[in-house]
């Protein structure tokens, strides 16, 4: 099914970063495309990750009678509106962590979205002198950003709350091996990376890409010279930077393509992006940006983190005041940090629930943005005091085109590789291995 | 040479954030920090500036464009007629005036003069764009492509000359410049650097010592002391510092900041003005804001900073407020935190990992228990002990300062113990039972461990990179320096810069 157009140059909204960094929108009559029936539109990821595993008996669904007939537990409550949309599937396990270099949560948050070890090395010591490198791969958003990110301004929106561990307990997307991406924590960053620049028109567009080809032709010029005269691990350095360089050119041609909730939101209030109590303010801010991104077509692939592994963060809004990662040893045993833990997971719950409420209220064709996006949520381990990387809390939100969604799945023992082929397959890559080869046996059964 | 056959590699260095806005700074006089918006550096051991890690990546290229594309303009709209002045009128003058500004303005962003085909392809850029957009606009753009290019966001100190080469390789004047200038100032060389590098005189020890003595007397260099150590004692732990406050106390939120902003000062002070490594262990002094005054229970002016000599428990760095604030819970001091700093960071004993197939997890604490009696069970259980006897024997030591690093020497009624025990150092000196801050530092103070420590952690962010066996000769030496000149500071720091790593590379292979 091709996108219909009635008009591509009435249709189209033309974005562009604008100096200072900003895409740029053209007035959309939008109307046009709400009548076009039958229309496919694009396909979105979020990988969502929250650390420290879970309160497993408040977390998994309850009452399951069947794979149908069961209800949400406590902590996702706030997403009782979208149950129908939401696939549990127990059993999955991080089976790249059984072996391989790192501690447990290294190479959990390491392997998590990357389905690969982590390097050997000694670049990272954790807690208990576990020693190890970066993940040893590319990881799913990154993958699908290949070709789900063809054509949009942005290639893919890391968001961070809090996540300013810059060391393997703190990355979970990959564009290769050895090579996280930084999250953004500053929601005021995100604006103006996404929005700061709305309002120029179609002349100032063209002059602002035509002045930035020829200084970023020359610019790679300078890469491709200057590489003849270093070392061979330095090249390598220099014609991985000219690649980006190369990007950033190729997508300053790129449009979005605007519904009519592409809206820049209006500046976002200050924050301290260290400060544990701006926390739910930023995450706010992050996903109803990212929501916007969608709607307009910014980028169509994003991660979202809550934190980091290992972190000490304290939830002073829910009055949970233990720090994260010492409060997860304690809990389920200790009622009082059961208690601190189950809220704290409440609210990422409630997070995941604002956010899927606002795709539901973006029109997309006859249906809405969340018809056509998919979220992928889990942890680096699955319970803070066993550290198992059994049984991850894998929750799928969305994904409605390909998954048959508002069930609770029990398998047994997957290697989770397999979940990120299932994934893979969602957002139309025809793959039957991620990550580690001899860890995938094709995509996850029952799930289609 | 140190070891003919065995050269400390000088790989490309690209800019920090810091280093980014320096350099704009000095190149340009635009103090708008542009760097505020990059994502933060990848870290390891603690360094933000680690060649390994510090690498490009999508987010970081975006802003690099963005962040020339806004210095460009405003330096443009401010000093055109400084940076590019230009009489004549035509497309010949324009061009002539645009290849001297390529010519001046590219030698101050590249570090070097440029070489021929480098100022013919911004000249290029330069004559089309002046004859499409205008003089203006043409300066603009060209600014735009050096700050973008690879020559400026790195520190291009091993680019190889067009002659075959082998084994070690001098470092060349400019490049020793560059060398001297982000190690001790994180900027790019100043005009008596470039004097000095036009005229080929770097190249004798003599005169890179000379500099590197000039340089440390500069105000960007108090800057880089700051920035050596918010990374040596990882001091970002001290952002969005969150304690309970106790009973009565108004709430600390942003309190870090404070704390930060006094460990700094007696950081300077130990460096610029006592200058050695016992000062840095045993200085009497604290110094303290209003805000921090009334946590601590000291005198404090109104306004600003001001120290205090002699306040009690206040023995050097182990003892400072900030400190043990930041190396605690938020509720209860941290006997492991303050134990682990002390062995990694102080005297860069490495934690020992767990046994093959441990996975190492911690018990459910009882709240039944003291903080001590509680970090016991750590030692008590085999799994843990083997690691743990030598964090909290080390950390027990601190329990004299609580999580706002008040001193006390009660606590809920009962007097503390703050007896510890200094394990396995590899230094008899320092190993044994002792009682209090006071006692430990003392020890360390004398310890060559010690200075061999801080040497190694000024070594690694003078490189930007964790040393490996190729440095053992350079690192010696700096050691030797370090120790021979009683622990001071400068010594250290002019010591690195004559080492043969900082002066020379491994030749590069190839053909160009």
């Amino acid at each position: 099914m091709s996108r219909v157009r009635i008009n591509p140059e009435l249709s189209r909204r033309h974005f562009l970063r604008a100096v200072g960094g900003a895409a740029v929108a053209l007035p959309l009559l939008s109307s046009l495309r709400a009548a076009a029936d039958g229309e496919s539109f694009p396909k979105r990821l979020v990988l969502m990750y929250t650390p420290n595993g879970v309160i497993s008996d408040a977390w998994w669904p309850q009452n399951i009678t069947s794979e149908t007939s069961w209800d949400l537990n406590t902590i996702h409550q706030p997403l009782a509106p979208f149950k129908n949309r939401l696939l549990f599937l127990n059993g999955v396990d991080l089976t790249v962590t059984n072996d391989g270099p790192g501690g447990l949560h290294q190479k959990g948050i390491g392997g998590l979205f990357t389905g690969q070890q982590l390097q050997s090395g000694d670049l990272f010591v954790d807690g208990c002198g576990q020693r190890a490198g970066w993940a040893n791969g590319i990881s799913i958003d990154q993958e699908l950003a290949k070709t789900l990110a063809v054509g949009t301004p942005i290639k893919s929106l890391e968001l961070g709350v809090r996540a300013t561990e810059n060391d393997v307990q703190g990355r979970i997307a990959y564009a290769g091996p050895g090579a996280p991406l930084p999250p953004m924590n500053d929601p005021s960053e995100v604006f103006q990376r996404l929005f700061s620049g709305f309002g120029q028109n179609t002349d100032q567009l063209a002059e602002l890409r035509a002045r930035r080809k020829s200084v970023l032709d020359t610019v790679q010029a300078q890469f491709k010279s200057v590489s003849a005269r270093v070392s061979a691990s330095d090249k390598q350095k220099l014609e991985a930077h000219m690649t980006l360089v190369r990007d950033l050119e190729t997508r300053m041609a790129a449009s979005g393509n605007g519904s009519a909730a592409c809206v820049a939101p209006s500046v976002p209030v200050a924050v301290d992006a260290t400060s544990e109590d701006d926390m739910p303010t930023i995450a706010g801010l992050h996903l109803d940006m990212l929501a916007t991104a969608f709607a307009c077509d910014l980028t169509r692939i994003a991660s979202f983190q809550i934190s980091t592994s290992l972190n000490h963060i304290r939830y002073p809004w829910l009055n949970s005041m233990g720090e994260g990662h010492a409060l997860s040893h304690m809990g389920p045993s200790d009622d009082d940090a059961r208690k601190e833990l189950v809220s704290r997971q409440t609210w990422h719950s409630q997070m995941l629930a604002n956010f899927l409420t606002r795709l539901s209220q973006i029109p997309e064709g006859s249906g809405t943005v969340l018809d056509n996006t998919l979220v992928l949520w889990g942890n680096e381990v699955s319970e803070g005091n066993t550290h198992s990387h059994q049984s991850i809390p894998f929750l799928m939100a969305g994904g409605g085109w390909y998954f048959r969604t508002g069930r609770s799945l029990q398998y047994s023992n997957n290697s989770h590789n397999d979940l990120l082929v299932s994934v893979l397959n969602a957002m139309g890559v025809p793959a039957t291995t991620f990550g580690q080869p001899d860890l995938c046996g094709g995509p996850l059964s029952g799930l289609v | 040479m140190c070891k003919p056959d065995q050269h400390a590699v000088a790989p490309l260095s690209l800019l920090t954030r810091v280093q980014y806005d320096a350099t704009i700074s000095d190149l340009l006089g635009d103090n708008s920090q542009p760097s505020l918006s990059f994502p933060a550096e990848n870290e390891v051991s603690g360094y933000n500036n680690n060649t390994e890690v510090h690498i490009a990546n999508p987010l970081l290229v975006e802003q690099f464009m963005d962040a020339a594309e806004g210095i460009a303009s405003r330096a443009v709209a401010a000093n055109l007629a400084t940076l590019a002045p230009c009489t004549g009128t035509s497309t010949t003058d324009q061009a002539s005036c645009g290849a001297s500004f390529v010519k001046s303005f590219g030698k101050r962003a590249f570090r070097r003069p440029l070489k021929d085909d480098e100022a013919q392809a911004f000249n290029t850029l330069f004559s089309g764009l002046n004859a499409t957009r205008g003089y203006s606009a043409a300066v603009e753009l060209t600014m735009q492509a050096i700050l973008q290019s690879p020559q400026f966001l790195y520190r291009m100190d091993s680019e190889r000359a067009p002659t075959p080469e082998t084994g070690a390789v001098a470092l060349d004047s400019y490049q020793l410049a560059s060398r001297l200038s982000y190690f001790l100032t994180n900027s790019m060389p100043d005009s008596a650097l470039f004097a000095a590098a036009d005229a080929g005189t770097l190249s004798s020890a003599a005169e890179i010592e000379t500099q590197a003595r000039r340089l440390l007397e500069t105000s960007r260099a108090k800057a880089m002391v700051r920035d050596f150590n918010q990374q040596w004692l990882m001091l970002d732990q001290l952002s969005g510092l969150a304690r309970n406050p106790p009973d009565g106390m108004a709430d600390v939120k942003g309190i870090g900041s404070d704390y930060r902003e006094s460990l700094q000062q007696f950081l300077d002070q130990a460096f610029w003005e006592k200058g050695d490594l016992r000062s840095l262990f045993l200085s009497p002094t604290t110094f303290v804001n209003a805000r921090l005054g009334s946590v601590l229970g000291l005198a404090a002016p109104a306004n600003g900073f001001a120290s205090v000599d002699n306040a009690p428990g206040r023995v050097g760095l182990l003892s400072q407020p900030g400190l043990m604030a930041m190396l605690a819970h938020s509720d209860q001091s941290g006997p492991v935190q303050r134990g682990v700093f002390v062995r990694q960071r102080i005297l860069c004993l490495e934690v020992p990992p767990p046994p093959p197939g441990l996975n190492p997890v911690a018990p459910d604490p009882d709240p039944n228990l003291t903080t001590r009696e509680r970090f016991d069970v750590h030692t008590a259980s085999p799994n843990c002990s083997g690691c743990h006897k030598l964090i909290d024997g080390t950390g027990f030591g601190f329990e004299n300062y609580d999580q706002l690093g008040r001193y006390r020497t009660v606590e809920n009624g009962l007097p503390v113990d703050a007896s510890g025990e200094m394990l396995m150092t590899g230094e008899p000196a320092v190993d044994g039972p002792y009682s209090g801050v006071a006692e430990l530092s003392n020890r360390l103070a004398l310890s060559p461990r010690v200075e061999r420590c801080l040497s190694t952690n000024w070594y690694r962010y003078a490189m930007g990179r964790v040393e490996t066996e190729a440095d053992g000769c350079s690192l010696r030496e700096v050691e030797q320096k370090f120790s021979a000149s009683g622990g001071q500071f400068k010594e250290l720091l002019v010591a690195v810069t004559l080492t043969d790593a900082f002066r020379y590379r491994p030749a590069i292979s190839g053909d160009m």
